[in-house]
């Protein structure tokens, strides 16, 4: 029998999900609840499954659920699937509060139900190679790491061009900004690599009133004495999305960087036009290493062998600490300390 | 439920059989029965390592009930496990070059036909994701009609038998001509019809006792010419083992492949080098996937004993071409 997944919040990184749930051996798509019906049924139409006209109706028919509403509105559905004991899959950030993410770490460590954050960079192969890179101790200890993850604002003409995308992303007090949007990857990474973080500092554009543009650069402490450093930017210009990492130990360094030339380069001239020269590049991975069908077949794997999902609730909370003492840091002009 | 899979392995002499034992690991409803070595010592290790029985008998392995076999003996020592055992199992995976000589390779052919058993070549290229989207490309006719495919695969000197004469049956030329040939006729379904080549005798190392540089230029039966870099020159310092590189010039434009280009650099005091950690897709998972999915599925081979026999024609044809001093033509004379 395959697994019945149920979506709750039916937006824009759900598409991505529905896709790669769609694709995977052994689990069905059972349907869909949101609080705008017409985005549930066109996911019905699109992928099969029926709309649920409530969040208690889905989760009474379905075997595990995935959340993708935005991040101030996981708190409800995240509670209702631990105390129902569906496990869970939730969106990074886990919450846009962090009262609710403290409220979903206890429901979780209570109900033993279990839940995943999608913190799907650990599972991009570079991030994750070099994590392994990291813990073969190639490196030593790691001291200074480096990551950038920088594109156009949201709804500014790169991506997500909708209305709706730029109010939302626009709208820090509902999105967080670059920080606790974009940022938080590489914190849950470096914080994955380098342990607890002890301190945050951070300048930005988050208070310059430039939305949707933002842009921040971090800089974290561990407890280890190791130094972080994060660019997280919705403010470079379209269509040059970029990230890099580099972990500099004491015996050596790991470096990667999206602008090293990709394995798929192609020049193509126009059929009728030989002076229309288009050039494309590609880097393809096999289905299964796609981050976002990693992510979730992981999950489903996890769960059925009874082991917890590899980012706990409590890493999702610590994330948002950390993203929102950046934040705090920027507003503040001070470093701010995270207590564990 | 269909019942698990059942696989044994007949030597670890050639290295690609640590990965294909680590990907069958990965594989649900796969069971590693057992290994065969004709060295105690390394048959031993390997068994211990992936949690499995050594058997210092094929012919003891082989009553063991098995569904396939994986070959990765010393190119010569093929077609001798192979044979022993077509009709045991339903499937033979086995390492390229499928045999060190015509004779050997047709020998194998015709045994596992004759007793109904499907025989592999592994030829794991064919499953790089960038390969495929350049397959995908070539297929579309996007380029238009093609001149040239340039090609290199390097390689670093791998020493061991594969220096031997008598086991490898030759050195850069029998060890990298055939996955690129392979991915050729791949493309477009075509034939190697002639091969013009150089061929360096122990030229970047010295003492060395066999070729170990070779530069392939062919002529395809679909008019296409190209070139073939087959050199183990990649020396220890290299911050990786080789390349499979591709470009394709057609009159419409140009494609550019580099298989292995997904990589992390990593510098570390404790190797005192820099080297290339790849990220991509594991290709061998695909090519073992592949033969598990043809016993389960009882299907044909996607890569047959007759396109081993056809690549490793090219790299006898590239030693003739050498020792001749000009152009040879394909197929070659038994």
């Amino acid at each position: 029998m395959p697994k019945r997944i149920g979506i709750v919040g039916a937006g824009s990184i759900a598409q991505i999900h529905m896709d790669r749930w769609s694709r995977m051996p052994d689990v069905e798509l059972a349907g869909y609840y949101d609080i705008d019906e017409s985005a549930a049924q066109r996911a019905a139409d699109r992928f099969g499954g029926q709309v649920y006209p409530s969040l208690e109706a889905l989760l009474d028919d379905v075997e595990a659920v995935d959340i993708c509403t935005t991040a101030t509105a996981h708190r409800e559905p995240v509670l209702a699937a631990l105390e129902a004991g569906i496990p869970a899959v939730v969106e990074k950030p886990l919450s846009r509060h962090l009262a609710d993410c403290e409220a979903i770490v206890d429901a979780q460590a209570r109900t033993g139900t279990p839940l995943f954050v999608a913190h799907v960079v650990r599972f991009f192969p570079q991030f994750a190679q070099a994590k392994a890179v990291v813990e073969s101790g190639a490196i030593g200890q790691p001291g200074v790491i480096r990551t950038v993850r920088g594109g156009s604002a949201p709804g500014g003409g790169g991506w997500g061009s909708q209305a709706t995308a730029r109010s939302y992303y626009g709208d820090f007090e509902k999105s967080g900004g670059v920080i606790l949007d974009v940022g938080i990857h590489d914190i849950d990474f470096q914080r994955w690599c380098c342990g607890e973080v002890e301190r945050v500092f951070a300048r930005g554009l988050m208070f310059a009133g430039k939305e949707p543009k933002d842009h921040a650069l971090i800089a974290l402490r561990f407890a280890s004495g190791a130094i972080g450093h994060i660019e997280a930017s919705w403010a470079y210009p379209p269509g040059r999305f970029r990230t890099r990492l580099e972990i500099a130990g004491d015996k050596g360094i790991v470096e990667w960087d999206s602008l090293a030339p990709a394995p798929v380069q192609a020049i193509l001239q126009g059929e009728d036009d030989p002076m229309d020269v288009q050039s494309r590049t590609s880097s393809p991975t096999a289905p299964e290493d796609d981050p976002f069908y990693a992510e979730l077949a992981h999950f489903v794997r996890a769960v059925d062998q009874g082991r917890s999902p590899q980012v706990s609730a409590y890493d999702g909370l610590m994330a948002v600490k950390i993203a929102l003492g950046a934040i705090e840091s920027e507003r503040q002009g001070k470093p701010i300390a995270i207590q564990p | 439920m269909t019942h698990p899979i059942r696989i044994g392995m007949l030597s670890f002499a050639h290295l690609h059989a640590d990965s294909y034992a680590s990907c069958l690991q990965q594989i649900p409803d796969v069971v590693l029965v057992g290994i065969y070595d004709d060295d105690p010592a390394r048959g031993q290790d390997r068994a211990a390592r992936f949690g499995t029985d050594y058997f210092s008998d094929a012919d003891a392995l082989l009553n063991q009930g098995l569904d396939g076999v994986i070959v990765c003996a010393e190119n010569a020592r093929h077609r001798r496990l192979t044979e022993q055992a077509a009709g045991r199992v339903k499937a033979i995976l086995c390492e390229k070059p499928i045999a060190t000589t015509l004779a050997d390779g047709q020998a194998m052919i015709r045994r596992c036909r004759e007793t109904g058993t499907r025989l592999q070549i592994a030829f794991p290229v064919r499953f790089s994701p960038a390969i495929q989207e350049l397959k995908q490309t070539l297929d579309a006719g996007t380029l238009g009609t093609i001149h040239s495919a340039k090609c290199t695969n390097h390689g670093s000197m791998p020493g061991g038998w594969f220096t031997d004469r008598e086991l490898a049956g030759g050195g850069a030329v029998m060890d990298h001509t055939v996955h690129v040939i392979d991915l050729l006729r791949w493309f477009w379904g075509t034939e190697v019809v002639e091969v013009y080549a150089e061929v360096g005798q122990e030229l970047l190392h010295p003492g060395l006792g066999i070729d170990d540089a070779g530069l392939l230029s062919f002529r395809l039966s679909n008019g296409v010419y190209g070139t073939l870099d087959t050199s183990w020159s990649r020396p220890p310092s290299y911050p990786t083992w080789g390349d499979v590189k591709i470009e394709v010039l057609g009159e419409r434009g140009l494609v550019r492949v580099d298989a292995f280009s997904q990589h992390l650099q990593v510098s570390s005091d404790l190797t005192g080098k820099t080297s290339w950690v790849g990220w991509g897709s594991n290709i061998d998972l695909g090519l073992i996937r592949d033969f598990v999915a043809m016993i389960q599925e009882d299907r044909a081979p996607s890569i047959t004993g007759e396109d081993g026999l056809k690549a490793l024609e090219v790299a006898l044809a590239a030693y003739e071409s050498a020792r001749r001093g000009e152009p040879v033509a394909l197929p070659l004379e038994d």
